[in-house]
């Protein structure tokens, strides 16, 4: 059965030849491989690693990454395969974006040639999984006041602290680690085996159960020399990765949305009641339509950023407006299409649940809600409200 | 080493819904059109020959300029000779017009064996290969369900349930689904076909011996009816064989 | 206009079709001539009423069948106007090449015919018909139980021809009809149980009833989640699999929301179940109440009488 996704103002109909192809690529995947094992997927709490080798052969990783075997696609395709992905799971798409935006981009924008040739095809390739350590227990929307810190011992670095909520953690290769040398932030490359470090899976989650989540120890953690990423200083470093990632996940969470949008339609035209089907009932009809205008706004939102992004003129709070917007409509729609299911709703049967719980993660991480308005607070006013004192 | 044709047709997706309007189906309601997918079967076969034994694959297509999609699609799993044939104002082809085109760019294509799917998903009459068959003097063995990679033998049905066939070049191969898993095209084989050369053609055909009288719905099914016991098993029988003719 | 029928055949013996041809042939007002390859088939063929001659064409290459081999005999025995086979795929092949050797319109799987010649064949997998007159020779198959086979009390002047082709096919191993069963996802029929069969064992009918119509068996979830014996493979539904068949009989099941998600787009739907409340009789084109120990034998038996 082939999926058709809403596209009320056919918005596809503005992508480029290969964008297309690149979307039907994923789409025909993702329907074919993703879905049949999702939901077990999900029950288990794994990640099944044949879609790390899939992702890989199809070449999607790093998608706007170019040159050193990576794709070198446009920021929009690489939003087409986010929104293609999630369409499927936000679990799976986490993979993506953190192996992309988070892992193989900082390497790719900040590190040395060396440094690029010995992790970026490989990572392209799927062979090497990478993780973002940014977030620590203590700091989230606060990144700047991290404690994990880099001593200089001449001829390694030590590392010591903590990251947690780790997406790829226990199953990644290596980690671009961000930590204070001398009270700078600076990132480091640790790959699993480095003294000291380790990525213990966090289990218990009702959310993303198809993604791996972690934290990473560092105790004494000594890595060479050469694994610090030379090219940047500060929260610039950290900050245009999650500009990155934070691009997919706007159009990312499109797709979920589109998911349960057609999952309640297809179900309101079924479902009868009162010897009509319930989507004769204009309760009913009233979520239809809301649920049909947000994702085609958000879909408007997503393509021009993804035209700016493109054509370089997009500035972060740009991708702060798509990223809170598309997240948190989304997962409105989920939870109204829960609704609409009924009893029906909570069942592994539909999809439902499974985006509803998933946006949840989706709506904090990559900076919460509140946090991106406030983003958008401080552009419009010219002032910040993110803490009492600067 | 092995030259292979292999034709493809661009069919409306097969899950669309197809719409009767002024005499004619509706084209212009389709929104996703697609290769015919049992010529997907014939092209993974040829893909996989051709990998098995080396030689080199040419992709032909016969339709108006939107064609040219499957050609692309072909390109991004490899396929670099790329034809598509058309004529402005053809319309309504009928089998021999559609054959001798179709032959003559096999011909011109220099391949010793044409691999293609044993009907095409919208007029579903199966005559293409065979009758390309007779026109190049080649032989044809219809309806293979599997093969071997190297085409040293096919498998086609029997009255015992199936056979297995070696026939020598040339040979059209005609294809219904297969056991193999479709392969995806990914980033790099998207990239090349963007650059994609497709060869576009002209065919002078003669003239069609068939009138076109146009398309019809078929009859509405008659609203579904409840019968009670198992006596009514014979009657129902019956009517799914005269009346719904699925039996 | 003449007409030429090429004989289908089961073995040695006249397959019911070509009687189908003949009525057909009839209908258009001719006494087709039959051509039976290596006489299989020839004497009965004789006897079938509106028959005008029985030619048996003799040749080595009928031992094996290659559509070109076969076309070539059949084309020189032959005479000319409209040569008329069924639309299996023996008859599609050699009706195509015979019409590319003589240059003439193929049209395969033809459902109605009537003079002119103009004729009607599905498309688009039967969501659409299409409609077309040949006015000169052409060469047609015709779908088999569509056409009202002749009977018998005619009796038909007999020849023999000697005919044949250059066989360029080698048959090197025939293999009996697989074992494996048939996956949902293929098939144009489908018998499914539901929790209604009681218990895994019982689908064993199901599976002899596929087996005389070509189905495929499938399963609700209920059955597949109730019994270890169902596998997941054989779900259709919200969870299973979503298929599209010609027709798909349901035996014991409900016919629950998550179900007909995965079936309901069937062309007809058949429903047994004992329950007169089931929804699944919402959406049944033929539904039948009653249970499935006493339904099935009944249905077993008048598709044995079909075959």
């Amino acid at each position: 059965m082939v999926y058709e996704a809403l596209d009320f103002y056919d918005v596809d109909s503005q992508l480029t030849e290969e964008e297309v192809m690149v979307r039907d690529m994923v789409r025909d995947w993702v329907e074919e491989e993703v879905l049949p094992k999702i939901e077990d997927a999900c029950a288990e709490g794994v990640f099944p690693d044949e879609w790390r080798v899939a992702l890989g052969e199809m070449g999607v990783l790093g998608a706007p990454l170019e040159g050193y075997g990576c794709p070198g696609l446009s920021y929009t395709a690489y939003g087409v395969i986010c929104r293609e992905l999630e369409r499927g799971d936000s679990g799976l798409r986490s993979f993506a974006s953190v192996q992309g935006s988070l892992a193989m981009y900082p390497i790719w924008d900040f590190g040395s040639e060396e440094q690029k040739e010995k992790y970026l095809p490989k990572m392209a390739s799927g062979e090497l999984i990478g993780c973002f350590g940014l977030t620590e227990p203590d700091y989230g929307s606060n990144p700047g006041d991290m404690v994990t810190r880099a001593e200089d011992k001449g001829d390694h670095y030590l590392l010591n602290g903590a990251k947690m909520w780790i997406t790829n953690g226990t199953i990644s290769d290596l980690a671009v680690v961000w930590a204070k040398l001398d009270g700078v932030i600076r990132g480091f490359i640790v790959e699993t085996g480095d003294e000291g470090y380790s990525a213990p899976e966090m289990k218990g989650k009702y959310s993303l159960r198809a993604s791996v989540t972690s934290e990473l120890v560092f105790q004494d953690c000594k890595i060479p020399k050469d694994r610090i990423l030379p090219g940047v200083k500060g929260l610039r470093g950290p900050f245009s990765c999650l500009n990155n990632a934070r691009f997919g996940i706007s159009w990312g969470a499109l797709g979920a949305a589109q998911a349960c949008y057609n999952s309640a339609k297809e179900y309101a035209l079924s479902r009868t009641q009162f010897d009509q089907p319930i989507a004769a009932y204009q309760l009913i009809q009233n979520k239809l339509a809301w649920m049909l205008r947000e994702i085609t706004k958000g879909q408007l939102l997503a393509l021009e950023l993804g035209r700016k992004k493109d054509n370089g003129t997009w500035i972060p709070e740009h991708i702060s407006l798509a990223k809170m917007n598309n997240v948190d409509i989304a997962l409105e729609i989920a939870r109204m299409a829960r609704d609409m299911h009924g009893a029906n709703g909570i069942l592994d049967e539909y999809c439902i649940m499974r985006h509803m719980a998933n946006l949840e993660s989706v709506k904090t991480y990559e900076g919460t809600h509140d946090i991106h308005n406030l983003i958008l607070g401080r552009h419009i006013t010219g002032i910040q409200s993110f803490t009492r004192s600067l | 080493m092995v030259e292979i044709a292999v034709l493809l047709k661009q069919v409306p997706d097969t899950n669309a819904k197809i719409a009767v309007v002024g005499g004619r189906v509706d084209e212009s309601a389709v929104t996703s059109w697609v290769t015919s997918p049992y010529d997907e079967y014939a092209l993974e076969a040829a893909l996989q020959h051709v990998e098995a034994a080396g030689g080199s694959i040419t992709a032909i297509t016969l339709g108006p300029a939107r064609a040219d999609k499957v050609l692309k699609d072909a390109a991004a799993l490899g396929v670099t000779k790329l034809v598509r044939i058309w004529q402005d104002g053809w319309e309504d082809l009928d089998s021999n017009q559609v054959q001798s085109a179709l032959a003559d760019a096999v011909k011109a294509s220099g391949a010793e064996m044409v691999y293609c799917g044993k009907q095409s998903a919208d007029r579903n009459q199966g005559s293409t290969g065979p009758g390309i068959a007779e026109l190049l003097g080649a032989a044809c063995v219809v309806e293979v369900s599997e093969f071997d990679a190297a085409g040293s033998s096919y498998l086609r049905p029997a009255a015992s349930g199936s056979e297995k066939v070696t026939v020598s070049a040339p040979a059209v191969i005609t294809f219904t689904k297969t056991d193999s898993d479709l392969r995806r095209p990914n980033v790099r084989g998207i990239m090349m076909a963007k650059k994609a050369q497709i060869d576009v053609v002209a065919s002078d055909v003669c003239g069609s011996q068939v009138t076109f009288n146009g398309h019809s719905s078929p009859a509405e099914k008659p609203p579904g009816k409840t019968y009670q016991g198992s006596d009514s098993v014979p009657e129902v029988v019956g009517l799914l064989r005269d009346e719904a003719k699925v039996l | 206009m003449d007409i030429t029928i090429i004989a289908e055949t089961n073995g040695n013996q006249l397959h019911a079709v070509t009687r189908q041809l003949v009525g057909a042939a009839s209908s258009l007002g001719a006494s087709p001539t039959i051509l039976c390859p290596s006489g299989s088939g020839a004497d009965e063929a004789a006897g079938i009423a509106g028959v005008g001659k029985v030619l048996s064409v003799n040749g080595d290459c009928f031992s094996t069948f290659d559509g070109g081999a076969w076309a070539a005999a059949l084309d020189a025995a032959a005479g000319d106007g409209v040569i008329m086979g069924a639309a299996t795929a023996q008859g599609r092949d050699v009706v195509s090449r015979i019409a590319a050797r003589r240059s003439i319109p193929v049209v395969q799987d033809v459902v109605a015919l009537s003079g002119g010649i103009k004729m009607t064949h599905p498309i688009y997998s039967g969501k659409a018909m299409q409609d077309v007159t040949v006015a000169g020779s052409c060469a047609i198959t015709l779908r088999a139980n569509t056409f009202p086979a002749a009977g018998d009390g005619g009796s038909a002047e007999s020849a023999t021809v000697q005919q044949s082709g250059d066989v360029k096919i080698a048959v090197q191993e025939a293999i009996a009809k697989a074992s494996e069963r048939l996956d949902v996802s293929d098939a144009d029929v489908i018998i499914s149980g539901g929790r209604g069969m009681g218990g895994p064992e019982n689908f064993d009918k199901l599976y002899s009833l596929a087996e005389g119509l070509g189905a495929a068996v499938g399963a609700s979830r209920a059955a597949v989640d109730a019994w270890d014996g169902i596998p997941h493979t054989m779900q259709v539904g919200q969870t299973g699999k979503t298929v599209n068949p010609t027709l798909y009989i349901a035996v014991g099941i409900s016919g629950a929301i998550q179900h007909l998600a995965g079936m309901r787009t069937s062309k007809y739907i058949v429903a047994i179940n004992k329950d007169p409340e089931a929804p699944i009789f919402k959406v049944a084109d033929y539904g039948i109440v009653s249970t499935w120990e006493e339904a099935l034998p009944v249905l077993a038996s008048e598709i044995g009488k079909l075959q």
